[in-house]
């Protein structure tokens, strides 16, 4: 029993970084239909600027969530300006154009990170990074925890932002439907860039964090990305709670495949990914709505 | 206008002895190297102990070969970390700038890519980066100066034995073997394997298990180490999964006997990123600046001198690739790539800077050079205790955890 709730805990802490980086890939996704392919490249950079400001100013990496944060909003209302608001609509379904762009600017963020940091691998060291706290039975890492609490919260600030803000409910209304909340009056193009200013805040927000976590070069963020989309694909596409549930059901799915059957670890990304072909079939919108159909049989019963 | 005719013709007829006598003058090497791109930080540093090389070799006058004094030309190209542009370069290389020899090449993957290509033209090729089992034996022109990493595994199960013929460590031991789904993380696993098979009853293998590159959550595998209660913590592991795994085994209080994770350890990225985490990590090496020979210390000095840069492992394999190369062109006598290929394969580079003072090919035209094992110690000291002969601090053993 002890051991399971250790399994449910590590899987919870795991869901909160996992969540934290994919609520940025989901945001721009509801909005625009577009897959920010660039977001492993401005997680990256937020890593580094984290970092930057650690060493020149001694500044705490989780303090510097309140500069980062409202810097790469900037950064992500000007790209979408220049850059991403240029493209042609793709309608439902993704655009090349916008996949092939995106693609660009990962590379070219990679290439300036190359150049003003080097390829030499980079870590953030705190005085809390090696210190651990004991919960039933089991230590786990202060910054992990950390994360797991920052992650909480955005998941909270998200929800009020769009449940109470008039901003809030103009990004739901585009989300559901581009024109029909153009003709209510909305203007999409400016809520199209607040939303890849508000992706691009929370790519920085995981980046930032998870500098507390691992070492990073410029190619960091690969792997983390491909889990981000599993994750939101899990989650229903572009539903911010379906990330968090998302993120949860596959944090249980590798540890409890670690903690209770033979299989290797290595074959995580496999379980992941099988998880997502699985998912795609059976239930393309995502676990909440299969959950809701369930529960609508059980009741009509 | 008969005079303008005669200049006319002259000229280029000039130019063109002249081209052909420079080319005969000169002894071209070429070297590509990923000197930007992921693995633009060793690559480098291979650039910086290449040039440096071939830099000495020329203050002093140049090669000797066949009777004449021949200065060398480095041509050095950067293949961005990128495989398929560096097997590209190193065919320009050869059928563009006309090369004798190559050297270079980081990576296994890098270095596997270029490989395959002076076989197809008959060039010498010398890689100094990479320690792949597979790359070598399948052309007579590829030769390698890193010794294959399974002898790294075999080295620190040397080591661990002598602690445990000491009295230090308490036999019979159970290892996790905890490696990355690499090529470089197999034959590190396979080394350790062999060793445990050779001598059973003294060692087990309580969990073996692989992990992708860049995982994003070593808990689950760690969780796996905690719960199989080993004596010995053995991995192999890449710098960045080396630091996010021992924060986590760190943060989760796994306590082992002692804890390795292959080449890693001592490096100074590693212990900015894990402070005190790192102490007591043994870790094996090609080369280690501590190692008691005057020629490294000659060495070490003079490269300090000419670059303002303490040499790494890398550093000095690079040069001393280099060297090798530039030595084996002196022993053939001539810039025939085949005569330069016999003197490689018959190479006894004696008063050499790698461990044990020679470097000489084996018949697949890897190195089989001894490993150094380093111990990081308090207060950022690294102390090389194995071979035995050539240490600077005794290993501690078990790690005394408070």
């Amino acid at each position: 029993m002890e051991k399971l709730a250790g399994v449910l805990l590590s899987s919870l802490f795991a869901a909160g970084l996992y969540a934290t980086m994919s609520y940025g890939l989901a945001v721009i996704y509801g909005v625009m239909r577009i897959i920010n392919l660039a977001h492993a490249g401005l997680m990256m950079l937020a890593a580094y600027v984290t970092l930057t400001l650690n060493v020149r100013f001694g500044l705490d990496p989780f303090l510097s969530l309140f500069l980062v944060a409202p810097l790469f909003f900037g950064l992500g209302m000007l790209l979408d300006m220049a850059l991403v608001r240029r493209l042609p609509r793709g309608g439902t379904t993704p655009s090349m154009q916008s996949l092939l762009l995106l693609f660009g600017l990962w590379l070219v963020l990679q290439n300036l990170a190359y150049l003003l940091w080097t390829g030499d691998t980079q870590s953030i060291l705190t005085p809390y990074t090696m210190s651990s706290v004991r919960l039933l039975g089991d230590s786990y890492g202060i910054p992990l925890l950390l994360v797991f609490g920052v992650s909480l919260l955005s998941l909270v600030g998200l929800d009020l932002l769009l449940r109470k803000t008039f901003l809030g409910k103009a990004i739901r209304a585009v989300t559901q439907n581009r024109d029909a909340a153009r003709l209510s009056g909305v203007n999409a193009d400016r809520i199209s860039a607040v939303a890849f200013g508000l992706g691009t805040a929370f790519a920085a927000i995981a980046g930032t964090m998870m500098s507390t976590l691992y070492a990073f070069t410029p190619d960091f963020g690969r792997s983390f990305l491909l889990k981000a989309f599993c994750i939101i694909v899990l989650g229903g596409l572009g539903s911010f709670t379906g990330v968090a549930v998302g993120a949860l059901v596959l944090a249980l799915i590798e540890n409890l495949f670690a903690a209770y059957t033979p299989i290797p670890t290595s074959f995580q990304d496999a379980i992941s990914f099988s998880l997502l072909v699985l998912v795609l079939v059976a239930a393309p919108s995502g676990l909440p709505a299969l959950f809701r159909s369930f529960s609508r049989k059980a009741v009509a019963r | 206008m008969k005079l303008l005719r005669f200049f006319r013709g002259f000229v280029p007829a000039c130019l063109l002895v002249s081209g052909a006598g420079s080319a005969q003058e000169t002894v071209r090497i070429g070297a590509v190297l990923p000197v930007t791109g992921k693995e633009s930080k060793i690559g480098s540093a291979y650039k910086q102990a290449t040039e440096l090389a071939v830099k000495e070799a020329n203050d002093a006058g140049g090669l000797q070969v066949g009777g004449k004094k021949l200065q060398v030309q480095l041509t050095l190209l950067d293949d961005t970390s990128d495989a398929a542009k560096s097997a590209q370069l190193v065919e320009q290389l050869i059928t563009e700038t006309k090369v004798h020899a190559l050297t270079g090449g980081y990576g296994s993957q890098l270095v596997q890519a270029q490989s395959v290509v002076p076989e197809r033209y008959g060039v010498p090729y010398v890689s100094a980066g990479a320690g792949a089992t597979s790359i070598y034996g399948r052309s007579k022109w590829v030769f390698g100066t890193l010794s294959p990493v399974e002898h790294l595994a075999r080295t620190q199960m040397e080591f661990l034995a002598d602690l445990v013929a000491g009295g230090r460590l308490k036999s019979p031991l159970s290892i996790a073997l905890i490696t990355e789904q690499t090529e470089h993380g197999n034959d590190y696993a396979k080394g350790v394997k062999d060793y445990v098979a050779a001598h059973a009853g003294a060692w087990t293998l309580g969990l073996e298990q692989k992990f992708e590159l860049y995982a994003p959550d070593f808990r689950p595998l760690l969780g796996r180490v905690q719960a199989g209660k080993a004596d010995l913590f053995m991995a192999d592991a890449h710098l960045e999964d080396f630091i996010s795994m021992q924060r986590t085994y760190t943060q989760m209080g796994i306590r082992n006997q002692m804890i390795t994770y292959g080449a890693r350890g001592a490096d100074e990225a590693a212990r900015k990123a894990l402070g005190a985490a790192t102490d007591y990590i043994f870790a094996s090496g090609w080369w280690s600046d501590l190692l008691p020979y005057p020629q490294v210390k000659a060495f070490d000095e003079r490269y300090k001198a000419a670059t303002g840069v303490a040499p790494q492992w890398y550093h000095a394999v690079a040069y001393e690739t280099t060297r090798a190369l530039l030595v084996a062109i002196e022993r053939a006598g001539s810039l025939e790539p085949e005569k330069i290929r016999a003197a490689l394969a018959a190479l006894r580079l004696e008063k050499s800077i790698v461990p044990g003072a020679v470097l000489y090919f084996t018949k697949t035209g890897q190195a089989d050079l001894p490993f150094v094992v380093t111990q990081n110690k308090p207060g950022g000291k690294v102390d090389l205790v194995w071979p035995k002969e050539a240490r600077t601090g005794e290993a501690v053993a078990p790690i005394p955890w408070k």
